[in-house]
């Protein structure tokens, strides 16, 4: 039985973190993972992510995962594919169906990092074909280049379903609602900001009542809840759709927890059933880690630091790094986890945050909450819009971004400074108006949430330009024509394609200037192409 | 050992909904009804109706429904669904073929 210092059941980034860390110092690391690729669902998340720079911010999850591969790979770390670990014994031997035969190994310490997987919610038809997990959506689109279906139906609107709701759009797929039986959006407004405005509609307080279709998905029937859940007579709405994609939550994969004798809590803010774990994501049989969705589902940024603890715990167990040395680091990647934590959407505050006002004390927005857009009359009360009476001088920045998130790439963005998030990560972005904006748009590509805009008032008599962040091919030409949409998706009217400018550093996000009557500056949010 | 479980069935008559025949089990095809009817007779656990139904046996070892009959047997008891006694994980986590599970120590 071959023997490892270090076996690591997973190669998503909680996993390849850990590997990294622990090769680092020096260990010797074994990573198994059932699947045909490494990478966990980094390789599926073409988005780019929150945080800060030392969270890999505004990096699309795929280069992340790349990124995480050449390291490990360059450590020395072993990852064997197409592994699956079948249970976990007493002394830390794991089997492995590998190559069509099980396999033992033994190891000194192990870390689970199995992930998580969808969450489903049985209704009437939703066994028939076309019924699909939004991760599966994902894999279909960005893992085989395949379109999931024509007309699509969202269920659940927490950041899952918001962000392949809007790869289901950059696939062509048509949004044909998103619902979810909470009052109010669970995912980040800025994620449903990009929905609402190209015009997908938002039913909160709806639930699916079922799928029509015989030997596939048709249709589906939602209808309205109230507050204790219980549908409205009278409700029902039909949607034509063939593909129902369900973001419902996740749930922790647990079993090998279990099989390891770790102690399990059933707690509903973590995803249910988990191991206890210490704060170094040590379970309750020593040696054996769990670290990243297994212990509770939260982002691939958290994952990634959990991941990097547990190999530092390891590392300064085994002696491969002093108490000095564990120290320094643990308090570095519990900083850096505590920030993610922060804000109304985060591990901790999820059940106590106050829906009324930001920490700093600006009212939120609840038509966000209830209809994934804000009003035009609130954008003006945030720190982040440029004021009124400064805007006649020509090009501004607009940031719509009035939640407290975890996410600060802007500041950096912005070289001559004129964006600031000023204390914690969470707080929301202002902009300083003795700075003049030089229109260099790498704020607008920077922003996770593409919540930034630029306005120019002053284009020529009567018209404005606005620049809009834009991922959708293929790009429009300049001159051509095409409609301005409100926040909310509402048609404006025409407007022209003055530029797009896209280049290697922007990654993908490219900047469309339109120009449009000057009364929809602060309106015109989004471009449809005729 | 022997341990005998003191309980008492469900007072009163099984009563179907409407809702009985959603399938709640997808691999194994087993319906909400079926479920309820195993609380009714005598099922109280996630392992009994494991074994007595076959839910959670299939392909995806419950990683699916087990969520969703741990909530169905807690309605029935009127528990919250922690409550319910969860089902044994064992090894292999995975499905395996008997030819592969044969070959475990056989030299390569």
């Amino acid at each position: 039985m071959k023997r490892y210092e270090l076996i690591i059941i997973g190669a998503g980034p909680a996993g390849l973190s850990a590997a990294i860390e622990a090769a680092s110092n020096g260990m010797q690391v074994m990573v198994f993972d059932e699947n045909e690729r490494p990478g966990g669902q980094l390789f599926k998340q073409i988005h780019k992510f929150f945080g800060s720079k030392e969270h890999k911010a505004k990096e699309r999850g795929f280069r992340i995962g790349e990124k995480l591969l050449k390291e490990a790979e360059g450590l020395g770390v072993e990852v064997q594919l197409k592994a699956a670990v079948m249970g976990i014994f007493d002394d830390k031997e794991i089997s492995v169906m590998l190559d069509g035969r099980v396999e033992h190994y033994r190891a000194n310490n192990i870390v689970i990092a199995t992930g998580a997987s969808e969450k489903m919610l049985p209704f009437p038809g939703w066994t028939l074909p076309g019924v699909i997990g939004a991760g599966a959506a994902q894999t279909m689109m960005n893992l085989h280049g395949l379109k999931p279906g024509s007309r699509v139906l969202m269920v659940g609107s927490g950041n899952v379903g918001l962000v392949v709701g809007y790869q289901l759009l950059q696939a062509g797929c048509k949004l044909e609602a998103v619902i979810d039986a909470a009052p109010r959006v669970g995912g980040y407004g800025v994620h449903a900001a990009k929905l609402a405005r190209t015009g997908v509609p938002f039913y909160m307080s709806h639930t699916i009542k079922e799928a029509h279709g015989d030997s596939c998905v048709k249709g589906a029937a939602i209808l309205a809840v109230d507050s204790s859940w219980q549908p409205i007579p009278g409700s029902e709405k039909y949607l034509e759709v063939d593909t129902i994609c369900m973001a419902v939550g996740l749930s922790p994969m647990s079993q090998l927890a279990r099989t390891a004798h770790c102690e399990m809590e059933n707690n509903p803010l973590k995803g249910g059933l988990v191991s206890i774990c210490n704060k170094y994501g040590e379970t309750s049989t020593p040696g054996v880690y769990a670290v990243g969705d297994v212990a509770g589902i939260e982002e691939a940024s958290s994952a990634m630091i959990q991941g990097r603890i547990a190999g530092a715990a390891i590392s300064f167990d085994k002696g491969y790094i002093n108490e000095a040395e564990f120290a320094t680091r643990y308090e570095e990647y519990q900083n850096s986890l505590m920030q993610l934590r922060e804000g109304m959407f985060g591990h901790k505050d999820k059940e106590a945050a106050d829906m009324e006002h930001t920490e700093e004390g600006y009212i939120l927005s609840q038509s966000l909450l209830s209809k994934g857009y804000m009003d035009a009359e609130e954008i003006e009360e945030y720190p982040g819009v440029y004021p009124v009476e400064q805007r006649g001088k020509g090009v501004f920045p607009v940031i719509e971004c009035t939640q407290n998130i975890p996410c600060n790439p802007c500041q950096d963005a912005c070289k001559r400074g004129c964006i600031k998030v000023s204390g914690k990560i969470t707080n929301l972005p202002s902009v300083d108006a003795s700075v003049e904006c030089t229109a260099c748009g790498m704020c607008v590509v920077s922003c996770p949430g593409q919540a930034i805009f630029l306005v120019d008032e002053t284009l020529a008599p009567g018209y404005a330009s606005v620049a809009i962040p834009y991922e959708f091919y293929p790009l429009p030409e300049p001159g051509s024509k095409g409609l301005a949409l409100d926040r909310s998706g509402t048609s404006l009217g025409e407007a022209e394609v003055l530029k797009v400018k896209s280049s290697k550093a922007m990654d993908e996000t490219a900047v469309l200037t339109m120009k449009v009557p000057v009364e929809w500056s602060m309106q015109a949010r989004f471009f449809q192409v005729y | 050992m022997t341990m005998k479980m003191e309980r008492k069935l469900i007072q009163g008559d099984f009563i179907p909904r409407a809702d009985d025949e959603l399938i709640v089990c997808r691999c194994e095809e087993i319906t909400q009804g079926e479920i309820r009817k195993a609380v009714y007779d005598g099922m109280f656990t996630m392992n009994e109706v494991k074994r007595y139904l076959r839910a959670g046996m299939g392909l995806c070892q419950g990683q699916t429904c087990s969520g969703l009959v741990q909530k169905i047997i807690a309605r029935e008891l009127g528990l919250a669904p922690g409550e319910v006694e969860i089902s044994t994980s064992r090894s292999p986590a995975r499905p395996i073929q008997m030819k592969q599970m044969a070959r475990d120590g056989v030299k390569k």
